[in-house]
């Protein structure tokens, strides 16, 4: 992620010039899966905030808690589920163009009960 | 000059020079054609309609992998099945956003509502994500290199004039960001 450009100038100089296949369902239904953001040098601090709050209905200080684990640990696991809700929100993260894969939760089933990606109401989703 | 964007009653409004306006378009263009998908002539239609591309395959071009990336890391048989099932709609998504903000660019003042807004901020992101492949951009001292770049006397090649482009869509979608984070808190 890059950091916040400045812009404390009001102006500047511009230019001139249905997911599922047979396969997944050998996986057992309670097994979780995560939606994992990666980090990027493009995309902007500000914006992946934006999309965790409008995307997923997170408070703004969950949101910038996950985008600055993506920033400083290079990934964050933002969102668990089932296989078909992660990758749900998985093609979302593409649409908003940050760089989101999907994978098998380690340590079992004991983990990621918590379903929080599913809080939103996906108002940000599919542009 | 371009005006930084600002959230006011109206909603989110900017303003961009005729020059800027005809430097978007031409981005919005480029990073269009790039994701418009080849029609094949034996495609099924009923596969096409319901958004099935079979014979869909991982991008060549690096720029187009990053708009349109495998949503597995190390299972790749996975990920080609999930671009079958998902590419194309994902595509339709992105052109959709990049032809709304080309849209916006022929009135004369831009004024975003929420979706308005929210396509802006995709489409400059795409922008911003095709710009950095060709700039090289893979870690943020590269990004901070770029970023230096900021007199339009310095544009001798097409690198530096790149350079320079990427900062504006840079700068033009950190103000949109802010107007956008500040809409959001407002709503809540």
């Amino acid at each position: 992620m890059t950091l916040s450009v400045a812009i404390d100038q009001d102006t500047r100089e511009g230019t001139r010039t249905g997911t599922e296949q047979s396969a997944s369902s050998l996986t057992a239904p309670d097994i979780p899966w995560n939606l994992v953001i990666w980090n990027d040098p493009v995309n902007l601090m500000s914006y992946v905030s934006y999309v965790f709050q409008s995307y997923f209905g997170y408070p703004e200080s969950k949101a910038n808690k996950l985008m600055m684990e993506v920033h400083k640990k290079g990934r964050s696991i933002v969102a668990h589920g089932s296989k078909e809700q992660v990758e749900q929100h998985a093609v979302a993260m593409h649409g908003f163009g940050l760089w989101a894969t999907v994978e098998k939760a380690s340590g079992g089933s004991g983990k990621g009960k918590g379903n929080t990606g599913n809080s939103g109401s996906g108002k940000g989703n599919r542009g | 000059m371009a005006k930084a964007f600002k959230y006011g009653v109206k909603g989110i409004s900017g303003f961009l020079e005729p020059a800027e306006r005809e430097l978007l378009r031409g981005l919005l263009g480029d990073v269009i054609s790039m994701l418009e998908p080849q029609e094949a002539a034996h495609q099924d239609p009923l596969a096409a309609l319901i958004g099935l591309d079979m014979d869909v395959q991982e991008p060549t071009d690096s720029a187009l992998r990053r708009l349109l990336p495998n949503v597995s890391r190390n299972d790749d048989a996975a990920s080609l099945e999930f671009r079958q099932l998902t590419e194309r709609s994902l595509r339709e998504t992105k052109i959709g956003a990049l032809k709304a903000a080309a849209l916006d660019l022929d009135k004369d003042e831009i004024l975003l509502n929420d979706t308005g807004a929210r396509h802006w901020s995709m489409a400059l992101n795409d922008i911003r994500l095709v710009l950095a492949e060709r700039l090289d951009i893979r870690d943020e001292e590269d990004a901070d290199h770029v970023h230096q770049m900021q007199d339009w006397s310095q544009a001798e090649d097409v690198g530096s004039y790149l350079a320079l482009v990427y900062n504006f869509t840079t700068w033009l979608q950190e103000s949109l960001m802010q107007a956008m984070l500040q809409s959001l808190e407002t709503s809540r």
